[in-house]
C-alpha cells in the first residue's frame, strides 16, 4: 500500500455531507493519509478553511439565464410553502422535483468528474451523495459509499420508507407511502436509469439513485437509534459510524444580558435559516422563557432587529463545540445535528421540514432521545412545554448520558478512517 | 487627567485580557503559578502593569495571590475563565462600548433617542449623549435633524462583509505602498510574540477571540503607520467598526493559523523594507480571507452566494 494514499473525498453540494466528510477526512490525515475534495460548482474555500486541497466540478453551461440569486428566490418563494406539508404530501411539491434536479447535476458534471479523478488519480473515492456518478465506478479504485442521510436511506422491510417519517409499525402508512414514493421519483429515476445505460452501467430499482459499495460502506447511525433490520447488514462491508463529529475550534461562550438558565443552541441548517419568519417567531417566543438561546440565522443577520437580551445571533458556529456546551438542540433532523446531539448527550426538539429530517424526527421520538415538533402547528405556549419538558427530564438526561459515553468511546471518524485504511491495505 | 486615568486603567484591561488568553491557550490547571517576569515577557510590558492586571484577575477570582509567592490560577475549566473574564470585561466597559456591543448584536435598532436609551441603561441623559458623542467621532454614529442618533451600517451581512472587503483590498495593500510608511518596530516586536505563541497552541485549542483580537491589532498597526494620512484615517475607522462587529468565531481553526501565518509574513516583508512585496502579500492575505461560505445549499441546486466573487 502507498504509504500516504490519496482519498477522493466527494460529498454531495450540502454542508452536512461536507462537514461529515471533513471529519473523516481529518482523521485520514492523522493516519497518514492524503485527502483531497471533489468539490460540486459553488463551494470554493469550504475544505480550504480546514487545510485540504480542493477540485472543482464544472456543470456544462446552464440553459437558464436566471442568476443563482433569482434562482434561490423562486426556490423559496415555490417550496418554503412546501416545508409545512406532511411527508407524503411532499412527494410531488418537493421530493420529485429535488429527485429532477439532483438527476441534472449527476449527467451535468459527469465529463468533468471523470478529468478530475484523471488528474487526482486517487487510491480511494469516499463518495457521499445520494446518486451514484458513473465516472467513480470507472475510476480504476476502489469506492466506499458514506451514508450520512438517516440509515432510512438503506431499505429493508423492517425500516420505515426513506423520506416519510414513519415508525417501521406503522405497516399500512408504510407500504402506502413507499407506493407513492415509487411514483413520485419514477419520472427522475427511469431518466437516470437511461443515463447509467448509456455509461455502461446496469439500471437501478426503483427508488434507488444509489447502490451499495461491494468494497465498503459507512453508515452513521449511531447505536441507539440504529433500526432491527429483517436482513442484517454484512458487517464485512458495512460499518456502522456511531455518528461523525468533526473537529473544530473551542468555542467561546457569548455574554447574555440576561445570563442565566440552560443554555439552547438552534440550528435548521442553512437552507432553514432561509425562513426568517419562523425563526423570528422563534425568537420572540425564546424571549419569554427562562433560557439562553443560542440561535444560528445564516446570511440573514441583517433580516433580525431588537434581539432579547437572552437570545444571541450569529451567522455561523463550530456547531459540534457549541452543542457540547448546550443543555437542549433545536434543529430540523439532519443527521449530522441529530448525531452531534447524540454524541454530546444532549437532547433533541426536532422541527422538520424536508427530506430525511423528518425519519430523524420520528426516530428520536420512538427511540426516546427527543420530541418532534410540526413548525407549523406551534404555539409559544406548547414550544415552551415542549422546551422545559425535555430540559426538566432527569431520566432522559442519564440515558443520553450513557449514549454520549458509548458513541465517544469509539468516535466514527476514527472508525471509518480505520476502515478505509484496512480496505486499502487488504488490497 | 481622568482620561489619562481611563486609558490606563483600559491597558491594564487588556493586559489582563491577554493574561487570560495565556492561561486558556496553554490549558494550566487550577493552582498553577504565573511568575511576573514570564508574563512580563510574553507581554512586551514591564512588571508595573502586569501586577496591575494580575490584581484586576485576582479581583473577579480568575487567580488567587499567595504571600510572598505570587499568583496562582484560581479556577479549573476554561467555561468558567472565559465567563469570569466576561464579567470583568462587562464591569469595565465604557456606556459607549455597552451600546456599541447592544447594537452588533442587534439588541438595539438602527434609530435611537437619547431618552430611550437612558432608559434601557438606567443611566443619566448626559452620560448616554456623552457616549454617543464618542461613538459619533468614532464615525459609528451620526446626530440625525431633532433627536434622533442613527448607527452606520454595521458588518453584519453576506454584501455589507463583502463591500468591506472590497474596501480593504484598495485601501490596505495602498496603506503600505504609499510613500512614508513607518512602522513601530516595537510593537512589530509585541505582535509578533504574540502571533507566535498563539501559532504554538494546537488547533484544537485556538482562541477565536484571541485570533481576532491579534488580527484586529494587526491591520490597526498597518493603517497607523501609512505615511497617507487619509487612507489612515478610514482604515482605522473600518477597523474600530469591524471590531464592533465581531461576533465570535467564524472561521475554522486551521485557516486561522494560515492568515496568522500571512500576518508574520507581512511583518518579515515589512522588516526588511520589502513594502512592495509587503503590499502584495497583503492583498494575497486578504483575498483568501474574503472567501466566503456559501450562505444556504440543497440537492441539485448550486449554492447560494450572495454579494460576492466566487
Amino acid at each position: 500500500m502507498n504509504t500516504s494514499p490519496t482519498i477522493a473525498l466527494f460529498p454531495e453540494a450540502s454542508f452536512g455531507a461536507a462537514l461529515n466528510c471533513v471529519g473523516i477526512a481529518q482523521e485520514l490525515r492523522k493516519q497518514g493519509a492524503t485527502p483531497v475534495f471533489i468539490c460540486h460548482p459553488g463551494f470554493v474555500g469550504v475544505f480550504a478553511e480546514y487545510g485540504f486541497a480542493e477540485f472543482h466540478l464544472t456543470a456544462q453551461p446552464s440553459q437558464s439565464t436566471q442568476t443563482a440569486e433569482a434562482h434561490w428566490e423562486d426556490f423559496l418563494n415555490t417550496h418554503l410553502p412546501h416545508f409545512n406539508l406532511p411527508p407524503l404530501a411532499q412527494l410531488d411539491t418537493y421530493v420529485a422535483p429535488t429527485w429532477e434536479a439532483i438527476v441534472d447535476t449527476a449527467i451535468e458534471v459527469e465529463d468533468s468528474l471523470k478529468d478530475i479523478l484523471a488528474q487526482i488519480r486517487p487510491d480511494a473515492i469516499l463518495l457521499d451523495n445520494v446518486i451514484m456518478f458513473p465516472a467513480i465506478t470507472q475510476a480504476g479504485c476502489p469506492w466506499v459509499r458514506v451514508v450520512s442521510c438517516a440509515e432510512t436511506e438503506l431499505p429493508d422491510p423492517a425500516v420505515p420508507p426513506y423520506l416519510s417519517g414513519l415508525s417501521a409499525t406503522d405497516a399500512a402508512d408504510c407500504a402506502a407511502f413507499q407506493k407513492a414514493y415509487h411514483n413520485a421519483a419514477q419520472g427522475a429515476h427511469k431518466r437516470y436509469n437511461a443515463f447509467r445505460r448509456k455509461c455502461g452501467l446496469p439500471p437501478l430499482a426503483p427508488g434507488i439513485f444509489l447502490e451499495n459499495s461491494d468494497d465498503l460502506n459507512l453508515l452513521l447511525a449511531p447505536s441507539v437509534v440504529k433500526y432491527d433490520r429483517a436482513t442484517p447488514l454484512d458487517p464485512d462491508r458495512f460499518v456502522y459510524l456511531e455518528g461523525c463529529v468533526r473537529d473544530e475550534s473551542p468555542f467561546e461562550l457569548p455574554y447574555f444580558r440576561r445570563n442565566s438558565g440552560p443554555l439552547v443552541y438552534t440550528s435548521f441548517g442553512s437552507l432553514g435559516a432561509l425562513d426568517t419568519e419562523l425563526i423570528q417567531r422563534l425568537i420572540d417566543a425564546y424571549a419569554e422563557i427562562d433560557a439562553r438561546f443560542i440561535v444560528n440565522v445564516g446570511g440573514y443577520l441583517d433580516s433580525y432587529g431588537q434581539v432579547p437580551d437572552n437570545v444571541f445571533l450569529g451567522d455561523w458556529f463550530p456547531q459540534p463545540s457549541v452543542v457540547a456546551h448546550c443543555d437542549l438542540f433545536i434543529h430540523h433532523g439532519g443527521n449530522n445535528s441529530f448525531c452531534e446531539a447524540l454524541y454530546h448527550g444532549v437532547p433533541s426538539l426536532v422541527m422538520p421540514y424536508c427530506w430525511d429530517g423528518h425519519d430523524n424526527a420520528q426516530r428520536a421520538v420512538d427511540t426516546i432521545v427527543g420530541r418532534r415538533v410540526d413548525r407549523a402547528a406551534w404555539t409559544p405556549k406548547t414550544l415552551r412545554a415542549d422546551i422545559m419538558a425535555l430540559l426538566d427530564d432527569r431520566a432522559l438526561a442519564d440515558r443520553l448520558l450513557q449514549v454520549s459515553e458509548q458513541m465517544q468511546k469509539t468516535p466514527g471518524t476514527r472508525s471509518a478512517a480505520d476502515a478505509v485504511m484496512a480496505l486499502l491495505r487488504h488490497r | 487627567m481622568a482620561s489619562t486615568r481611563r486609558n490606563s486603567h483600559q491597558s491594564h484591561l487588556h493586559l489582563a485580557q491577554q493574561i487570560a488568553a495565556l492561561i486558556l491557550e496553554r490549558g494550566m490547571k487550577c493552582g498553577e503559578h504565573l511568575p511576573e517576569q514570564a508574563l512580563s515577557d510574553a507581554c512586551g510590558v514591564s512588571r508595573t502593569p502586569i501586577r496591575s492586571a494580575l490584581k484586576l484577575l485576582e479581583s473577579k477570582g480568575i487567580l488567587e495571590w499567595r504571600q510572598e509567592k505570587g499568583y496562582f490560577t484560581a479556577l479549573d475549566t476554561a467555561d468558567r475563565i472565559t465567563a469570569a473574564l466576561q464579567e470583568l470585561e462587562n464591569a469595565e466597559e465604557t456606556l459607549a462600548n455597552r451600546i456599541l456591543l447592544d447594537r452588533s448584536e442587534r439588541r438595539l435598532d438602527e434609530i435611537q433617542s437619547v431618552s430611550a436609551l437612558a432608559r434601557r441603561y438606567s443611566t443619566a441623559r448626559s452620560t448616554v449623549l456623552f457616549a454617543l458623542k464618542v461613538l459619533s467621532q468614532e464615525g459609528i454614529v451620526t446626530q440625525l435633524p431633532g433627536r434622533a442618533w442613527a448607527f452606520q451600517p454595521m458588518i453584519d451581512s453576506p454584501k455589507s462583509a463583502s463591500e468591506s472587503f472590497e474596501m480593504r483590498l484598495t485601501l490596505e495593500p495602498l496603506a503600505i505602498s504609499a510613500p512614508g510608511f513607518a512602522v513601530d518596530p516595537q510593537k512589530v516586536g509585541l505582535l509578533r510574540s504574540q502571533m507566535k505563541d498563539f501559532l504554538a497552541v494546537e488547533e484544537t485549542r485556538t482562541s477565536a477571540t484571541l485570533f481576532q483580537r491579534i488580527d484586529i491589532d494587526f491591520h490597526s498597526l498597518i493603517a497607523e503607520s501609512s505615511g497617507n494620512r487619509f487612507v489612515r484615517s478610514a482604515l482605522l475607522t473600518h477597523h474600530r467598526l469591524r471590531q464592533a462587529s465581531k461576533k465570535g468565531p467564524t472561521i475554522p481553526a486551521f485557516r486561522m493559523h494560515q492568515a496568522m501565518e500571512e500576518h508574520m509574513e507581512i511583518l518579515d516583508s515589512l522588516d526588511r523594507k520589502q513594502y512592495a512585496l509587503a503590499a502584495d502579500q497583503m492583498t494575497v492575505h486578504l483575498r483568501r480571507s474574503s472567501i466566503r461560505r456559501p450562505e444556504a445549499t440543497n440537492r441539485g441546486i448550486s449554492p447560494l452566494r450572495r454579494g460576492s466573487r466566487p
